[in-house]
């Protein structure tokens, strides 16, 4: 792969949390233009907070984030930047209440992609039908189910056209009639050739879509791998074990 | 009212009960101001009250000095109220800022103001202040009024905006807004929601503590009272009206608030953040 084919470099992250936990543990990985990673494993084994220090929303103690040639450093304009390119679906949907669907989807094209209500309306209408939800478009988040939200999340974030997309726990918080339409969407973007990296617990999802497997425990990589090679045939005692108990 | 609409009939018995009981309270109180104020041997002058509030010259109707003095306590509150928004959103941001300084110079503003009294503040912004910025009586007013206030709003909005889930903000920043955007259409709409009460409180606060510009000369529903008194000797009389006009103008001010609560309801406070 060269350098150019790369679009996230994230090289030797270090973090511990104020309480001494560590979450990240040297930890490198590099993620193709239009693959799809999915990281999996035991819960507190640092997935979340590597998705959250690619686009900054944690800051790593050590190591450096490069997101398409833009490293994410102190400076406020990088770390702008780099969030405009990232778009990212949280487990608790973290849409804006007070807004209607609508609002939630203008808001950041027209505030930070100063396009004008008409065309940001464009879009947004576009991405409601891509994500199945247009006639709840003047709904408030509170009148829509769970998958629906989540759906409308990920619409609000593609919404900025970005280059990759992050998916953190995307379908934990969810009841398990409404996670089929959640990935239903996410495996069309990965089918569309979006970055993506994503942290989940569905394996099933995992399989399907996942270009390379990332299973990391204590902050660090334990086996990586292309999806089949990784599913087929483990190499590591951990990851066999791990595959065990949760398939 | 529910309770007589629906309910069972032992509901319906003990609703009844209810209002009978209310009623014995009210009477109560109404025999016991009735035998005070036999009791005090006031000669009461209520005729003589009219005349302050306003007067009908030939059908050209004009307004008496109380209600001249609501007119400039309506002003000086109004204003102080914009004055001690600006204030205490300015504290509230002050203080939740990164930078040290920041914080600091809010934390002293709060301090400084919270642990010394009202009066003192006016006094010293009318006699010490005001030579030097070169100001008014009635802005001098403004001012210490709009200072008092905003310390305390300035609490209530940053309690609202800690209150926020954390994924708001999260949200936000990745979606790529900044600091001023992410307060402007995200954080501060729900947190204003969210405090409006208390909010409300301060302002009914405000326009009551607004009665102390009156030590500074300024002739508002207070002062007008005062200099009725003094030449009228009408002391309960005046006293009372004043007052029944201070209620009117804070229970219309609940009646606003309440009003925007639920025009502001389009969405409700709860599902904020994410998980209801």
């Amino acid at each position: 792969m060269t350098a150019q084919a790369r679009i996230i470099e994230a090289t030797e992250l270090s973090k511990t949390f104020p309480g001494g936990v560590v979450a990240l543990d040297r930890f490198t990985l590099s993620v193709g233009r239009g693959e799809v990673v999915v990281v999996i494993g035991p819960s507190g084994s640092g997935k979340s907070t590597f998705l959250r220090c690619l686009n900054g929303l944690e800051e790593v103690d050590r190591g450096t984030v490069v997101i398409d040639g833009i490293p994410l450093d102190h400076h406020r304009k990088n770390r702008l930047l780099i969030r405009r390119e990232v778009g990212m679906v949280f487990q608790s949907f973290n849409l804006f209440p007070h807004m209607t669907v609508r609002e939630n989807i203008d808001l950041a094209q027209v505030r930070v992609r100063r396009k004008s209500r008409a065309e940001a309306a464009e879009t947004t209408m576009g991405l409601l039908r891509k994500v199945d939800i247009q006639e709840k478009a003047d709904r408030y988040p509170h009148e829509l189910s769970g998958g629906q939200q989540q759906r409308v999340a990920i619409a609000r974030a593609l919404a900025m056209n970005p280059k990759v997309m992050l998916f953190d726990e995307a379908t934990s918080a969810l009841d398990p009639e409404m996670i089929g339409e959640v990935l239903e969407v996410m495996r069309t973007l990965a089918a569309e050739g979006m970055t993506m990296v994503v942290v989940t617990h569905e394996m099933g999802f995992a399989r399907e879509a996942g270009d390379r497997i990332v299973f990391m425990e204590a902050g660090r990589i334990v086996e990586e791998g292309e999806t089949e090679r990784f599913f087929g045939s483990p190499r590591q005692e951990r990851t066999k074990v791990f595959l065990r108990q949760i398939l | 009212m529910n309770a007589f609409s629906r309910g069972s009939a032992p509901l319906r018995k003990a609703a009844w009960i209810d209002y009978g009981r209310f009623l014995l309270l009210v009477g109560v109180a109404v025999w016991l101001l009735a035998l005070g104020t036999r009791g005090l041997g006031y000669p009461w002058q209520w005729y003589r009250v009219p005349p302050f509030l306003f007067s009908a010259d030939n059908g050209i109707w004009t307004a008496g000095p109380l209600l001249r003095g609501l007119a400039v306590t309506l002003q000086i509150s109004l204003l102080s109220l914009v004055g001690s928004l600006l204030f205490g959103l300015t504290a509230a941001l002050l203080r939740l800022s990164s930078s040290f300084s920041a914080r600091a110079l809010a934390r002293g503003y709060l301090e400084l103001i919270r642990n010394t009294p009202l009066l003192i503040q006016i006094f010293f912004v009318y006699f010490v202040l005001s030579p030097v910025l070169d100001i008014g009586a009635f802005a001098s007013a403004t001012l210490a009024l709009s200072l008092f206030e905003g310390a305390y709003a300035a609490e209530i909005l940053r309690a609202g905006i800690v209150s926020l889930h954390r994924g708001q903000w999260e949200a936000a920043h990745s979606l790529g807004l900044g600091t001023f955007d992410t307060y402007r259409h995200v954080i501060l709409p729900q947190a204003v929601r969210r405090v409006l009460p208390p909010l409300a409180g301060q302002a009914i606060s405000l326009v009551k503590d607004s009665a102390l510009v009156s030590t500074i000369a300024i002739y508002d529903l207070t002062m007008q009272g005062q200099k009725i008194v003094a030449e009228t000797f009408l002391a309960f009389e005046i006293w009372f009206t004043v007052a029944a006009i201070y209620l009117v103008m804070t229970f219309g001010l609940s009646f606003l608030v309440r009003g925007l609560e639920k025009r502001m309801n389009g969405a409700p406070l709860r599902g904020a953040g994410g998980f209801g």
